[in-house]
């Protein structure tokens, strides 16, 4: 994003609308281009009365930051909308999720810091160390050099983005391995993430994660999301 | 695209704030799955829905309800204020078997409860382990909880800031400033009630 200075009146409207807080007054106004991470919030909000307020797409690698930050940029990798993959929402229908497994998330940069790449290849190459599988289809995978190493291509490492999600599964015994090394890299970074968890039913309604999670004394909140079965499986594909 | 995990707040103020998606399977169910998504937000509609939307329109904040309906596409949004109109929504769509997927985001065990009245089990849940890394980075708690609404991080905390300070010099009420950061959120996921409840104890501190 950036604003025609020539147009701009001053008038200091748009500057709390930035959820990187990357918009200032100099005479002007004008966006930190390091900072902005091109969510389009400045513009869609229709708030400049001059109308001068610019997107202009930008070349790779800086074209990551729209189709990161902008939920309403489509990656063209995966086709959907935003920064993640449908996860376990659809779970009942993919069975991507069995028992007997943890899907994890680590939201780098949620909420409302934003995150460089450099800190999201921190987590997923300390994730492939421990044998992780990386959720294919998920966009941060798609910059990954190997999935094996999980180091993502250097020319994308000093990007900023609003959010970036790593997403993986690894059998639930890897748990506490995995939530340590999590925790080390945790120290690394210089953002925030939110870390969630993913854990299909058993038969009696309960969740072995729950217990596991106790267990190793890791609170969770006391709110989540909650797949409630209405998604018609496939013949024999659903779990 | 996990925008309704991580809402913050407590016990209380959570109380009043249901989530719902309805999405399909890309790939696998999304063979004539437009009328299915639109007839999931008419059973929305029916139950005053505090705001609802889709990624690929905009919420009932920016366009009519039967403009957001005829946009449908891929996955569509909600959100309740309690869980008697949960429970009202999912028997209703338990009997619609539309064969889409249905989340509900909420505390566990309301929503739990809310499965059980609509004769519904639980196949997946996801938990939030918090926020973790260099937290001294992020706004006071209290903005935080109007913020996290936004799954994807659309309403800034400065504007939050700059909305409190309007309702203390009475330059606007707690829901008329509710309303100026929900369109903000694309997808129709933040819940304004509850917002303007929040704004409200905000700008009283």
């Amino acid at each position: 994003m950036r604003i025609d200075e020539e147009q701009c009146i001053a008038c200091e409207l748009c500057v709390p609308y930035c959820p990187m807080g990357a918009i200032r007054m100099d005479n002007v106004a004008v966006i930190d281009q390091d900072e902005c991470v091109d969510c389009g919030v400045c513009l869609r909000t229709g708030v400049c009365p001059v109308d001068c307020i610019i997107f202009e797409p930008a070349p790779w690698p800086r074209s990551l930051r729209a189709v990161f930050s902008d939920p309403t940029t489509e990656h063209k990798e995966t086709g959907i909308a935003g920064r993640g993959t449908e996860e376990m929402k659809t779970n009942e229908v993919t069975g991507r999720f069995k028992r007997g497994w943890v899907g994890m998330g680590l939201e780098f940069g949620r909420p409302g810091t934003g995150t460089r790449f450099r800190d999201v290849d921190k987590a997923s190459q300390a994730l492939a160390k421990l044998g992780v599988q990386f959720e294919p289809k998920n966009p941060v995978t798609f910059l990954m050099e190997d999935v094996k190493t999980g180091k993502i291509k250097e020319e994308v490492l000093d990007e900023k983005v609003l959010s970036a999600i790593i997403e993986c599964i690894f059998p639930i015994e890897k748990l506490e391995d995995i939530l340590t090394a999590v925790k080390e890299v945790s120290k690394e970074v210089d953002t925030v993430f939110s870390v969630e968890c993913i854990n299909r039913a058993e038969p009696d309604g309960s969740f072995p994660l729950e217990k596991v999670l106790a267990d190793l004394g890791i609170p969770h909140y006391i709110n989540g999301k909650q797949n409630v079965g209405l998604g018609r499986p496939l013949a024999g594909g659903g779990n | 695209m996990t925008h309704t995990l991580h809402r913050r707040g407590t016990a209380e103020s959570l109380s009043e704030d249901y989530p719902m998606l309805c999405l399909t399977a890309m790939g696998i169910n999304d063979d004539g799955h437009i009328p299915k998504l639109q007839e999931f937000l008419r059973i929305a509609l029916r139950h005053d829905p505090k705001n609802m939307g889709s990624i690929t329109k905009g919420s009932m904040f920016h366009y009519k309800p039967e403009e957001v309906i005829a946009a449908a596409r891929g996955i569509v949004h909600a959100v309740f204020d309690n869980p008697q109109a949960v429970t009202e929504v999912l028997k209703e769509l338990k009997e619609a078997d539309l064969g889409m997927s249905v989340v509900v985001s909420g505390i566990f065990e309301p929503v739990e409860e809310c499965c059980k009245k609509a004769g519904l089990k639980r196949h997946t849940v996801n938990f939030s382990l918090g926020i973790w890394g260099k937290t001294e980075k992020l706004p006071p708690d209290d903005i935080l909880e109007v913020t996290t609404m936004c799954g994807h991080g659309l309403v800034s905390a400065n504007l939050v800031n700059s909305v409190v300070e309007e309702i203390k010099s009475g330059a606007r009420t707690p829901e008329d400033a509710a309303k100026e950061l929900t369109p903000h959120c694309a997808c129709g996921i933040f819940n304004p009630a509850r917002a303007a409840k929040l704004l409200a104890a905000m700008a009283k501190t």
